[in-house]
């Protein structure tokens, strides 16, 4: 079947090496508290920069830590290629299916947005906006995988 | 829409496998399709028949709700 926008079956392994390593790094660091800031320091080109307490500036070189740059970036490539991939045996049923995940995944992402909008005040929103970035791909990427197991099951108890 | 499209692989005596197969699809999609949960494209629909050497309307009738 002709499928649009879809990477070819290999990519998802490679998807998943990225993914689950950069995901499970991440949350960790996030959770011990630990300043991303303070590693793999480094000048980067700014495109905009404002820092806190130093003025704002257009093209720049600052410093940075990349810790957070390069673990956000490999998250949401992870889970590009994870989420749109084709699986080993692509159909239009599993095309549905990835459809009807990524609708799915959607509503829950903005409705938790609306409620951590409304709940949700001062630098803590900030860490809400941070989740935000790649929250929709890993709703989707779990909703989609979920399915196709428990269709996947339903099949195998038929025959 | 109802097809009937276990009973005719019961029929041919082929497992949804070989069908699937046959067919160029996933066998959760023929598996989908015999419970009634998955409506097939017209593509799809097409190569079924063809498969089974029967016309799509053989295969696939509406119901009231359609």
């Amino acid at each position: 079947m002709k499928t649009l926008f879809l990477f070819p079956n290999k990519f998802k392994k490679l998807g998943w090496i990225l993914f689950i390593p950069s995901l499970l790094s991440g949350l960790l660091l996030f959770i011990k508290g630990i300043d991303f800031d303070n590693y793999f320091k480094m000048n980067v080109f700014a495109f905009y920069s404002d820092q806190f307490l130093s003025e704002s500036k257009f093209f720049t070189i600052i410093e940075n830590g990349v810790l957070d740059e390069i673990s956000l970036v490999l998250i949401i490539v992870g889970a590009l290629l994870v989420g749109f991939s084709k699986t080993k045996n692509e159909d239009e049923f599993i095309s549905k299916i990835r459809y009807e995940s990524l609708v799915w995944a959607t509503y829950l992402n903005f409705i938790l947005m609306i409620i951590a909008t409304l709940v949700i005040y001062g630098f803590a929103y900030f860490n809400v906006l941070l989740a935000n970035t790649f929250a929709m791909l890993l709703f989707f990427i779990i909703r989609f995988h979920f399915m196709i197991y428990k269709l996947n099951k339903s099949s195998n108890d038929e025959e | 829409m109802k097809n009937n499209l276990k009973v005719l692989r019961a029929i041919k005596n082929i497992s949804q496998e070989d069908l699937a197969k046959n067919i160029g699809v996933s066998r959760q999609t023929i598996n989908a399709m015999e419970k009634g949960k998955y409506a097939p494209s017209t593509i799809l629909a097409l190569k079924l028949a063809r498969f089974f050497e029967k016309t799509v309307d053989e295969i696939f009738t509406l119901e009231e709700t359609d």
